[in-house]
C-alpha cells in the first residue's frame, strides 16, 4: 500500500481524473473524523448554551477533546499542535486550532467552576471563561468549511456554499446531540428543538442541492466528476446509505411517526442524524477532485 | 529577482534526464520525484500522439500551499523560491491538498531502495535531508544556486529543454523566450501565478 501510493500518484497525474487523496484516505481519515467531532462539539456547545443544558455542555467538551485527540493522532506527535497556531493570518487550519484551544481552555474552566458550584469571584472567572469558549465555538463551527473552500484547484469544494453547509451541519449535529441527551436523561425533546432540526435539515438539503447544481452547471469537468463520484460513482454507497438514508430518510420517517416524541425515538433520530452528518462529511471530502493536470488552460504571459 | 524556469516542450524528448538528475542531487526516497516527466498517449490509432509534461514545483508567486500552511513551514525564500522549513513542518498535509499540481510529497517512513539489504552509504548520506513525518518538494536546488550553479534538472537536460533565470528581468533568456514563443503556465485560473512556464510544442 505504501508504494502503491506513488503508483497511484503517477496514474492520477497521467489521467484526467485526479481525486484528492490526502484527507479521507488511509491515515487521512483521521482528519475527517477530527473535523466531524469538533464540528458536532461546537454545535452542541452552542445549542446547549441556548437551552441551558449542562449535560450538553459536558458532552460538547468531551467531543471537542476527542476531536483534538484525533487531530493529534493524525499529526503523530502532540507537540506539533502548538506549531499549528502560528499562521492565523492566512491559514484556516491555524485559525481552527486557535479556536479549539480557546474552546478547550475556556470550556474546561467554565465547566469546572459550574460543576464544583464555586461562587463569588469564581463566577466572574466562569463568565470570562464562557466568553472564551463562545469565541472558540464560533471559530470551530466556522473554520472547517473554509479549510476546503480555500482549495481553488478542487472546484467542488471551492464554492461559497461549502462553509455555510459546514456551519449548518455543526448546528444540526448540536441539535441531534441534545435530542440524544434529552432522551438519555428521560426528558422529552421540546417541539421547538424538533422544529429547529427540521428547519436546519431543510436548509442543509437546500444548500447541498444548490452546491450540486452549481457544480453541474459550472462547466468544470472536475466539479462534474465530484458529483458523479457522489451520486453514481465510488462514493455512492456512503452517500445514499449514510448521508441520505441514515441522515435524512430515517429521521424524517421517525419525525412523521406518531410516537415521535418518545425518548427512544428521539435518541434514534439524533444518532441517525449525526451518523448521516459523518457520512456527508466523509463523502464530500473524498469527492474533492482536482482539475486535470494535462490539457492545461493556456495563457500567454509576457513577464 | 524572481527566479523561474522555462520548459521547452518542443525540445523535451522524455528521456527522464531531469527526473534522474534531480533524484541523484536530492537523494529523494523511492517513488518521490521532485522533478517528474509525465507521459501519456492521446488520440486513437493511427493518429495517436505521446504527450510529455515535465513537472516540478512551480514556485508560485501566490502559492496556495504557503497560505494553507498553519505553521509557516512553507514559506517564500530568497528570490521567490517556495521552500519548506522541515523543523517547522508538522505533516498536516494542508499544503498537499492546496497544491493544484500535486508537487508535494509526504515522507511517512524511512524506505530503502534495496529493501532488507538496508540503506546504501549514498542513501544514508542523502536521506539525512529528508526527515520522516514531514512534507518535501523541489526548492530549485537552493544549495546549488548558492554555489552559482543551475538546478540539477536544468544542468543535466541533454536537450537543453529547461532554461532557468530571472523572470523579473525583461531581457533575461527566460523572459524573452516566454514573450517570443507564447509561454504559458499550468492552470493560471487557479490564481497561483506559477513561475514555471511551458513553451508550446
Ligand atoms: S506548485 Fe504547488 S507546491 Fe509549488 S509553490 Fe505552487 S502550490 Fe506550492
Ligand atoms: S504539512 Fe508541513 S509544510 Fe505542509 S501545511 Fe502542514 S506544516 Fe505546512
Amino acid at each position: 500500500m505504501k508504494d502503491n501510493r506513488y503508483e497511484q500518484l503517477i496514474a492520477d497525474l497521467r489521467s484526467d481524473y485526479r481525486p484528492q487523496r490526502e484527507w479521507g484516505e488511509g491515515r487521512g481519515i483521521l482528519m475527517v473524523i477530527g473535523h466531524f467531532l469538533v464540528g458536532v462539539a461546537g454545535g452542541t456547545w452552542l445549542m446547549a448554551s441556548i437551552y441551558g443544558v449542562i449535560y450538553g455542555l459536558m458532552v460538547a467538551y468531551v467531543l471537542a477533546a476527542l476531536g483534538a485527540l484525533v487531530h493529534l493522532m493524525f499529526l503523530g506527535r502532540p507537540e506539533r499542535a502548538i506549531k499549528m497556531m502560528r499562521h492565523v493570518r492566512t491559514s484556516w487550519i491555524s485559525r481552527g486550532f486557535v479556536g479549539l484551544t480557546l474552546f478547550l481552555i475556556g470550556g474546561g474552566i467554565y465547566l469546572a467552576i459550574t460543576l464544583l458550584g464555586l461562587t463569588g469571584i469564581w463566577r466572574a472567572l466562569a463568565v470570562a471563561a464562557n466568553v472564551m469558549a463562545g469565541i472558540g465555538t464560533i471559530a470551530i463551527i466556522g473554520y472547517m468549511g473554509f479549510c476546503y473552500t480555500a482549495s481553488k484547484a478542487i472546484p467542488f469544494w471551492h464554492s461559497p456554499l461549502h462553509p455555510a453547509i459546514y456551519i449548518a451541519f455543526a448546528i444540526r449535529g448540536g441539535i441531534a446531540a441534545l435530542l440524544v441527551i434529552g432522551a438519555a436523561s428521560g426528558q422529552l425533546a421540546s417541539d421547538w428543538l424538533l422544529q429547529m432540526w427540521t428547519g436546519v435539515t431543510a436548509l442543509v438539503t437546500l444548500f447541498f442541492a444548490l452546491e450540486i447544481q452549481g457544480a453541474l452547471s459550472s462547466g468544470n469537468i472536475a466539479a462534474k466528476w465530484s458529483v458523479r463520484d457522489l451520486l453514481a460513482g465510488r462514493l455512492a454507497f456512503s452517500f445514499y446509505g449514510g448521508t441520505l438514508l441514515l441522515g435524512l430518510i430515517v429521521p424524517v420517517l421517525l419525525l412523521t411517526n406518531s410516537a415521535s416524541n418518545s425518548p427512544v425515538v428521539m435518541a434514534i433520530l439524533g444518532v441517525a442524524s449525526v451518523s448521516g452528518d459523518f457520512f456527508m462529511k466523509l463523502s464530500t471530502v473524498k469527492a474533492g477532485v482536482y482539475v486535470p493536470l494535462f490539457s492545461p488552460a493556456r495563457r500567454s504571459h509576457a513577464s | 529577482m524572481r527566479l523561474g524556469m522555462v520548459i521547452d516542450l518542443k525540445r523535451c524528448m522524455g528521456c527522464y534526464g531531469c527526473q534522474m538528475s534531480c533524484k541523484a542531487e536530492n537523494g529523494t526516497p523511492p517513488g518521490v520525484f521532485f522533478a517528474r516527466v509525465i507521459k501519456r498517449e492521446e488520440g486513437t490509432y493511427p493518429t495517436m500522439r505521446r504527450k510529455l509534461l515535465p513537472v516540478l514545483c512551480n514556485h508560485c508567486t501566490d502559492a496556495p500551499c504557503v497560505k494553507a500552511c498553519p505553521t509557516g513551514a512553507s514559506h517564500y525564500a530568497e528570490n521567490g523560491i517556495v521552500d519548506i522549513d522541515q523543523d517547522m513542518c508538522v505533516g498536516c498535509h494542508a499544503c498537499m491538498v492546496a497544491c493544484p499540481y500535486n508537487n508535494r510529497y509526504f515522507n511517512d517512513e524511512r524506505r530503502n531502495y534495496f529493501g532488507d539489504e538496508g540503506p546504501t552509504p549514498y542513501e544514508m548520506e542523502r536521506s539525512e535531508r529528508h526527515p520522516v513525518g514531514v512534507v518535501m518538494k523541489c526548492n530549485f536546488c537552493r544549495p546549488r544556486l548558492a554555489e552559482g550553479k543551475d538546478p540539477a534538472c536544468v544542468a543535466n537536460c541533454p536537450a537543453k529543454a529547461r532554461i532557468f533565470g530571472d523572470l523579473a528581468d525583461p531581457n533575461s533568456d527566460v523572459s524573452v523566450l516566454i514573450k517570443d514563443r507564447g509561454g504559458y503556465t499550468l492552470h493560471p485560473e487557479a490564481g497561483t501565478s506559477p513561475n514555471v512556464y511551458y513553451l508550446p510544442e
